[in-house]
């Protein structure tokens, strides 16, 4: 029995998927977890790895076609072991004529053979360069340039012969992603990260917080009205918006927390942090270690309304961690969150973001998250009411910390780092109360650091 | 002083070392009373007498052969080949003798082999050759060919006083070309043996040549300017062995796509030494494929029409050089 391949779920809100370019052709021998295919969703674009090994028997779904998550997409004829069952079929070329001579049919299986059998691993590597090859044609100078500015070469077309992507067309990519791009910016660029900055914001939420994309470069119609096609990542995030706020009963709640302690301690400390792990610390770990302490104490903030009315609540923390690029926004999943230490999520902050900006999020990147932190305060803002990340109950915005006089104990009053954070919920999960109880957490904890704060 | 002609150059540049160096002497074929198949030598035997200026029998090994002898005993031969196709004839004393004595001995041996390469002047299958290859091939001896009056005279001086064998090739079709006339400077100058030099400079391609393709490259660039708004760099390789690697380099870094042309065949030439430095050192640059221009690999033809076609002409470097331009 064949195995079937199915269109993968690339992200929580992903319905479909379209297959970008087949890496293996029908016939081929595949290995465990190499890559099949190339999907594009609306959100990432990713390789698929096969699930398991064997030939690929049957291709469903052809290039540039758009099927939804779970749909057959091709399928895989496993042989638990080659050597011993031969294919029954010599894979036959386009052009290949019944064979008559039983002598060379033989010669033709020992061949099939010893590809899939021993050196398979060497043979599969082979196949699959050729495959890159025929996929692309690019320089090796334009090769070392796109990996140095850290493209993706599938989204740049070549203006060589046969469409050869050259020193030209890169330097010409990067520049163009100097400039802010409009959105007349269309679809094949879904998930690409353009500016490379990474920054938080309310996942979710959409528009109004995405890095200032552009000043538009729309032509204007005499009226003065510009008819602008969305990119699909575009599409993809207002219908999840909508269907968002179609779905929960939003209800935003905020704290105000005193981060003097993290502030100055960040103050004294972050270089020197920086220089000695290689990446950075903000105020992000700290929420978030904070959120999965609030987490912990109100599970049902780590929680989901299915359609027949249940509740799902879920043990592992995994938080989603709003990545605006210039495209859109992209929200990969922290594994685990409370399993690492301050530095250890900062640490992992990084990874994260350096591959959203190599446009290298994985499957496994953008799905199974359980929370939401979102960090608008980037942009200055102070307060914000974030849309829920669906099937989430929950999402946190961190707003700026910004100094203001504060009354403290005894009634005196002091200048403190001061920031809002935001909570909107599901209410159909959650009551004030429980909101309530876990901001209150979210704060104590924030507040609990004093000056010497131990990050490892 | 007036301006000379490439051949005048060489002239000079024999005259002016025999008179600064008693060590210096010419021998071949013609050199003395008849000044030298294209009268390179004229005038030096009245100059410098019979013992300093040697015609010789017609024995090409018997006299490279001589020149490495006197060269063991302190001499500063230079032996001209009145045809360089010939020098085939002296193949053993150079690869056998001239090259390896040193690593032999520990003697040096300090000797010019000289005459006119090339083609271009309808002279048939034995007075055409470009055989630089077979001599680049071989460790022990330096390779060098001019393109200017300038460097005729520079490289030729520089030649005689290296302490190694040296093999001068001019090249026959430059001789009198009245647009390589040239005024030299009145004082002793050489131009340094393994130092390439910029001809022209350009961002889009480098072409690598030597000898007269240097002046068919030249015109090619200007075509490919105007024609299709692109500048190619070209270097004067001017020193086969050693190849100032440096500058190829350089250049290719900067421009990313090379053009290799040469007047010798394509098999096993000096072009193919250039990719596989390419290959090796710069892959990561290369934004084309090291792409050649060069005679095929046929002997040399005499009929005027199979010669033009024979040699890299215009038409085939331009091609070559869009082709690599667009790819």
């Amino acid at each position: 029995m064949p195995t079937s391949i199915k269109m993968p779920r690339l992200g929580e809100s992903v319905a479909e998927g379209t297959i970008g370019s087949w890496l293996k052709n029908e016939g081929d021998w595949v290995e465990r977890d190499e890559s099949l295919a190339e999907i594009i969703t609306d959100k990432i674009n990713a390789e698929l790895p096969s699930p398991v090994a064997g030939r690929l028997a049957k291709i469903l779904v052809k290039v540039d076609e758009t099927v939804p998550v779970g749909a057959d997409i091709a399928l895989i004829e496993e042989n638990a072991d080659v050597s011993a069952s031969p294919p029954a079929e010599p894979v036959p070329g386009p052009d290949v004529a019944p064979i008559e001579n039983p002598d060379r049919a033989n010669v033709m299986v020992r061949e099939n053979m010893s590809v899939s059998d021993g050196n398979s691993s060497k043979a599969s590597t082979r196949a699959s360069s050729v495959h890159v090859e025929e996929r692309q044609r690019i320089s090796p100078l334009a090769r070392r340039l796109a990996r140095e500015h850290d493209i993706d070469l599938n989204s740049i077309a070549g203006t060589g012969i046969g469409g050869r992507v050259r020193k030209e067309d890169i330097l010409a990519y990067v520049e163009q992603r100097q400039v802010p791009v409009g959105p007349q910016f269309t679809a094949p660029v879904v998930g690409m990260t353009r500016t490379g900055k990474t920054i938080f914001t309310p996942a979710p939420v959409g528009s109004q917080f995405v890095a200032p994309p552009s000043t538009p470069s729309t032509t204007f119609e005499e009226d003065g009205i510009a008819v602008v096609t969305p990119s699909r990542m575009r599409l993809a995030i207002a219908e999840h918006m909508v269907r968002s706020k179609r779905t929960s009963p939003h209800a935003t709640t905020v704290v105000e927390v005193d981060m003097t302690n993290i502030a100055k301690w960040l103050e004294k400390n972050k270089e020197d942090f920086k220089k000695r792990e290689g990446y950075s610390i903000s105020y992000v770990p700290f929420v978030m270690k904070a959120v999965c302490e609030g987490i912990r104490k109100f599970p049902y903030m780590n929680s989901s309304w299915t359609e027949d009315n249940k509740i799902i609540v879920k043990k592992h923390i995994n938080l989603g961690m709003a990545v605006a690029t210039d495209v859109g926004l992209v929200v990969p999943t922290l594994y685990d969150t409370d399993q690492y230490t301050l530095a250890g999520l900062a640490k992992q902050i990084s990874t994260i973001a350096q591959r959203t900006r190599a446009n290298k999020l994985t499957i496994q990147d953008m799905q199974g998250s359980t929370f939401v932190v979102n960090n608008p305060g980037t942009f200055g803002t102070i307060l914000s009411v974030p849309i829920i990340n669906q099937p989430h109950a929950g999402i946190l915005s961190m707003d700026a910390v910004v100094k203001r006089p504060v009354v403290i104990e005894d009634d005196a009053i002091a200048v403190r780092y001061m920031m809002y954070l935001s909570l909107s919920f599901d209410h159909r999960i959650l009551d004030g109360a429980g909101a309530g109880g876990f901001l209150q957490t979210v704060r104590t904890k924030l507040q609990s650091y004093s000056r010497e704060i131990d990050v490892y | 002083m007036s301006a000379v002609t490439y051949l005048e150059a060489i002239g000079q540049a024999i005259r002016e070392e025999m008179q600064r160096d008693e060590a210096v002497f010419l021998l071949g074929e013609d050199v003395g009373t008849y000044g030298g198949a294209f009268k390179v030598s004229a005038g030096l035997l009245e100059e410098f007498g019979s013992e300093r200026v040697i015609d010789t029998p017609m024995a090409e090994d018997a006299i490279i052969g001589s020149a490495v002898g006197a060269a063991l005993m302190g001499m500063r031969p230079i032996a001209e080949m009145q045809f360089i196709d010939f020098i085939t004839c002296g193949f053993d004393q150079i690869i056998n003798m001239a090259n390896k004595m040193y690593w032999r001995t520990g003697m040096p041996v300090p000797m010019v082999i000289r005459g006119p390469s090339g083609g271009g002047v309808k002279g048939g299958p034995f007075h055409s050759a470009s055989p630089e290859a077979w001599f680049f091939h071989a460790p022990g001896i330096k390779v060098v060919v001019p393109s200017t009056t300038y460097d005729a005279k520079g490289l030729l001086k520089a030649a005689i006083r290296d302490n190694n064998p040296v093999l001068y090739l001019e090249h026959k079709l430059l001789y009198r070309l009245p647009e390589l006339r040239e005024e030299l400077p009145t004082e002793d100058y050489v131009v340094p043996i393994g130092k390439a030099i910029t001809r022209r400079e350009g961002e889009d391609m480098t072409v690598l040549t030597y000898g007269a393709m240097v002046h068919q490259c030249l015109k090619a660039a200007q075509t490919l300017e105007q024609e299709d708004d692109l500048q190619v760099e070209i270097i004067d390789l001017r020193s086969l062995a050693p190849l100032d690697k440096e500058s190829i380099l350089e250049s290719v870094k900067h421009t990313n796509k090379v053009l290799i042309v040469h007047e010798d065949t394509l098999t096993g030439g000096i072009g193919a030494e250039l990719a596989a430095i390419l290959a090796e050192d710069l892959f990561e640059y290369l934004d084309g494929p090291i792409t050649r221009v060069a005679a095929p690999d046929a002997p040399f033809p005499y009929a005027p029409p199979l010669e033009a076609a024979y040699l890299p002409s215009m038409e085939k470097i331009l091609a070559a050089a869009r082709k690599l331009a667009a790819y």
